[in-house]
């Protein structure tokens, strides 16, 4: 009895000394730490767990670059099962890896099935997705990208961005899209597919380049150039051929 | 008188030997140091115990101290040669803003690389 006791006490105390307190981050592994003094950077090995008062991540391993101290941490890539979630970015993801770059704020998911999810915006591909939280830049590359918003989803290989806050709310104010198969496009009623697809905030136009297609309520129409004015949601299609421009009316009844 | 005094004296040699033999210790309060380029490591314990003629195995209260960090733990086996440091017990890194815990540890490369074993956990503050 006295044996369990004591067990109990020395558990305890252990748990205490490693708990963390508030502001504080704690990391766990199962298969140990190397630490590169010269070098400046640790590797955290075997189901790894990081908890913080405002991010947690889990993965296989982790790597993390340090500036003065292992505290000062100044990169992270975590490889293997990643999982992490940000309060402070209101931000969760997972993939096969990530990397943060924690001073500019820019983080990269990667491998099959990776996700990235904002309180604004859906992201997804099997290649990668990189944002950079401090200027808006975003990039998804790989096959079955996808970006996903209130107004607005987008499916193509290549998906090249920038968002910009508008009444705390994230809006697109640049887009390069690119599929060598077919890039598409869904802004509110209108559906619109081309090889690559190019939006400006600025001019308010939708540019969509090769094998174009825009779909509207039961209308179709198709060329080799369109444009989209988001303004007056107008739009305009052109062909190589003179006779190539084609429309479809559908009748759906 | 004098083979009294060489009693005294046999006495004496016999109590210094039983207190050998009880600490089974070749060096009391061993110091050692780790030297590299950019920092001194310093290496206290309590006992040292040659294993050969390079390493030395530490017990008791063995702390590794630099400017940057200090480790903590019960046995170390110091290789003077090799100028690295194995443990497999209980461990415990000290730096600024971050403590490690571990099941033991390798300082290897002047005290550049540090291993630490086993199921490990990290604080930082």
């Amino acid at each position: 009895m006295k044996l369990i006791v004591k067990i109990i006490i020395i558990f305890l105390i252990s748990i205490t000394l490693n708990a963390r307190e508030i502001g504080e981050t704690e990391i766990t592994t199962e298969d140990g730490i190397e630490v590169f003094q010269n070098e400046k950077f640790y590797l955290l090995k075997k189901n790894v767990n990081i908890i913080s008062d405002n991010f947690t991540l889990s993965a296989d391993e982790v790597k993390i670059n340090f500036d003065k101290s292992l505290y000062d941490i100044t990169e992270l890539d975590a490889n293997g099962n990643v999982d992490f979630k940000s309060n402070e970015f209101e931000i969760i993801g997972n993939g096969n890896f990530l990397n943060f770059k924690v001073k500019i704020e820019k983080i990269k998911v990667e491998g099959e099935e990776s996700q990235l999810i904002t309180s604004d915006v859906k992201m997804f591909s099997d290649g990668f997705i990189e944002v950079n939280n401090l200027n808006g830049d975003f990039l998804l590359k790989g096959i079955n990208s996808k970006l996903v918003n209130e107004n607005i989803i987008i499916k193509a290989e290549t998906i090249n961005g920038k968002f910009s806050e508008n009444n705390n709310e994230k809006e697109i104010t640049y887009l390069e899209v690119i599929d060598k198969n077919i890039s598409y496009i869904k802004n509110n009623d209108t559906e619109m597919y081309a090889k690559k697809i190019n939006f400006d905030y600025n001019t308010s136009i939708i540019e969509l380049i090769d094998d174009v297609i825009i779909i509207r309520d039961e209308e179709k129409i198709t060329g080799d150039y369109g444009t989209l004015d988001t303004r007056n949601n107008s739009y305009k299609i052109k062909s190589n051929n003179q006779n190539k421009v084609k429309v479809i009316i559908q009748n759906n009844e | 008188m004098i083979i009294f005094y060489k009693q005294i004296n046999l006495n004496n040699i016999i109590i210094e030997n039983t207190k050998n033999n009880f600490s089974n210790a070749d060096i009391s309060e061993p110091k050692f140091a780790i030297n590299n380029e950019s920092k001194n490591i310093y290496i206290t314990a309590s006992q040292g115990n040659f294993l050969n003629k390079d390493e030395v195995l530490l017990n008791k209260n063995v702390r590794f101290k630099s400017n940057d960090f200090s480790i903590e733990t019960e046995k170390v086996i110091f290789n003077r040669d090799k100028q690295t440091a194995k443990s497999r017990t209980k461990s415990m890194f000290k730096s600024k803003n971050a403590t490690i815990s571990s099941d033991g540890f390798n300082i290897h490369d002047k005290g550049n690389i540090i291993i630490f074993y086993g199921n490990s956990n990290i604080i930082l503050k």
